[in-house]
């Protein structure tokens, strides 16, 4: 692997690493498979672009594409909670939903370019300069940046009343419930938030790249959990604190994984989703293969 | 107190399995009764029970607890009111969160839940002098994640949890019936406890016969959904565990079904 191509990964890394905290709130916190993520990633891609097209600040327009994250979230949620559709297909309903309305925010187009509209990246370049950073780290160090305040900001939420709340409806919502907190509006604002840093991921993503596109979200739920599982596998930890914070490094290795087998001759950069869900499927089946080796060795000590 | 009446409840209402749980059930508990209830299996005991706390709100009827009409309050606003601990030792706390957590989330029961900490330092304090009165050593363990903990632990947690903040009414539903009889008594000593403490009005299902005569001031049969017997404190305290099975019996003859649990006395 070339030193851009690792400098890439990291930088790829970091910005899905947002991505990779809204999974972990649905898959994790509130143990809800969210499907939506695929449809809000370019629903943020969609508003930011669209939004700086039509003159608004950079900056400015990562907040209507939160916003937009969260109501699409929100959706879900009440699909889920309200209507009694299993949580799954509400998802799939949402993501579904929102491949056409992403078209219709990019104005019956799939893609909108930014190659010559402003970015947050060239409001922050001048002072990545100053600080003497060669200009293509400029991203990167943008993207530490924002992701650690992200994280800081997680983790100060999890140990907030609602936090706890949150934490613990995906735990055991019949406690939860018999301590008087309503499921159906933590599940649908732990929904929305997730959702809204998936979309603020894409709206970074599309900066970055110089383009919102309709199909930039396919695989964005696989990659979220490849990058969870990751996390886990290696950094493990209980505390919320070892989890928030394992989640972005698992996003970080997880890119260089990829990058590391995309170098290799027999791949090919249309691998990626293939590469993967192998990934996603053997760190999830690593525990059951871990007790079934286990389990094996401990009938011949018996025999 | 706690008032129900004409509670109904159907299960597969309109289908070739229609049960009646709850056939018109009129309950009135007043302040500070310990009230037990028995009764086979499928009398009713659960329903009633899921019923008055909201999880499984019947067809109709009216409950009124505290002076208030909860008839058409959702399950997590009535628990504001009640306390509860259920049969299944697991279900009353959760297993990824830490003792003091948990409790934290118990001594906010029926309360907003905003942006202030989870956790206060003058919280943990609290807590570890109440777990001290369990004598399980759980003081010192207060950032332990309660997965860690036996089913009587979590059990005796999950009950000084329901009386943190003190119910107008603490609904017990079996809950020292998967667990070991030392660990059962001490559970239920605990209940004397807490229940004395905070005069808090009680009701607990058993099939335990001794315990349902040991235990409260007021005795419950339920029958098909409907209250069959109803003792005293001083009736109660005569009753001998010979005299309800002689009940149970004389209640199911009719039925053309074993009540399995009643075998065991």
């Amino acid at each position: 692997m070339t030193f851009i191509a690792f400098c890439g990964a990291v930088e790829q890394g970091l910005v899905y690493g947002l991505m990779a905290l809204g999974v972990f709130i649905t898959f994790r916190v509130l143990d809800f498979p969210d499907l939506t993520v695929d449809g809000s990633l370019p629903l943020g891609a969609a508003v930011s672009s669209v939004c700086i097209t039509q003159g608004m600040s950079p900056w400015l327009s990562l907040l209507p594409a939160m916003g937009a994250g969260f109501l699409a979230g929100m959706v879900t949620g009440i699909l889920t909670t309200r209507l009694k559709i299993l949580h799954l297909l509400s998802s799939i309903l949402t993501m579904t939903a929102l491949y056409s309305v992403n078209i219709r925010i990019m104005g019956a187009r799939p893609n909108v370019a930014l190659i010559n509209s402003p970015t947050v990246f060239d409001s922050v370049s001048p002072l990545v300069a100053a600080l003497g950073v060669s200009p293509w780290l400029t991203s990167s160090c943008l993207f530490i940046v924002l992701v650690t305040m992200v994280v800081a900001a997680l983790i100060w939420l999890m140990r907030t009343e609602l936090g706890q709340a949150l934490l613990a409806t995906g735990d055991n919502p019949r406690m939860i419930t018999s301590l008087g907190v309503n499921t159906s509006v933590t599940i649908i604002v732990g929904v929305g938030l997730s959702n809204a840093l998936v979309s603020l991921c894409g709206a970074l993503v599309a900066q970055n790249q110089g383009a919102a596109e309709v199909s930039m979200g396919v695989g964005t739920i696989v990659a979220g959990l490849a990058s969870i599982v990751v996390g886990e596998t290696l950094f493990g930890g209980r505390r919320i604190t070892v989890r928030i914070v394992s989640v972005v490094l698992g996003s970080v290795i997880y890119r260089l994984a990829i990058a590391a087998a995309l170098s290799l001759d027999i791949f090919s950069p249309s691998d990626f989703n293939l590469i993967t869900a192998s990934l996603v499927v053997a760190a999830l089946c690593m525990p059951l293969v871990k007790s079934r080796l286990k389990s094996r060795g401990g009938n011949q000590k018996n025999a | 107190m706690l008032e129900t009446s004409s509670l109904i409840k159907f299960f597969g209402r309109g289908t070739v399995n229609e049960v009646l749980a709850l056939n018109g059930l009129d309950l009135a508990v007043g302040p500070g009764e310990f009230v037990c209830i028995i009764g086979s299996n499928g009398a009713g005991k659960t329903t009633l029970m899921r019923c008055i706390s909201g999880s499984a709100p019947p067809d109709s009827g009216r409950t009124t607890l505290d002076g208030r009409d909860i008839t058409l309050w959702p399950e997590h606003r009535r628990a504001t009111l009640i306390g509860r601990v259920f049969q299944d030792p697991l279900a009353g706390t959760c297993a990824s969160m830490t003792i003091e957590e948990n409790m934290a989330l118990a001594s906010r029961r029926g309360k907003k839940r905003g942006f202030r900490a989870g956790v206060t330092r003058t919280e943990r304090e609290a807590f570890r002098e109440s777990l001290s009165k369990l004598h399980l050593g759980l003081e010192g363990r207060l950032s332990d994640q309660v997965g860690l903990l036996s089913g009587g632990q979590r059990q005796s947690l999950t009950l000084l949890m329901a009386n943190l903040l003190t119910p107008k009414l603490l609904l017990l539903d079996e809950h020292t019936a998967s667990l070991d009889p030392k660990t059962a008594s001490l559970i239920m000593d605990l209940t004397c406890q807490l229940v004395d403490e905070g005069r808090v009005t009680t009701l607990m299902i058993t099939h335990n016969m001794q315990q349902a005569i040991s235990y409260g001031n007021r005795l419950i049969m339920l029958h098909h959904g409907r209250i069959i017997l109803d003792f005293n404190e001083r009736d109660k305290a005569r009753l001998t565990v010979q005299d309800l099975l002689q009940h149970f019996h004389s209640a199911t003859s009719g039925d053309n079904q074993i009540s399995d649990r009643l075998v065991l006395g």
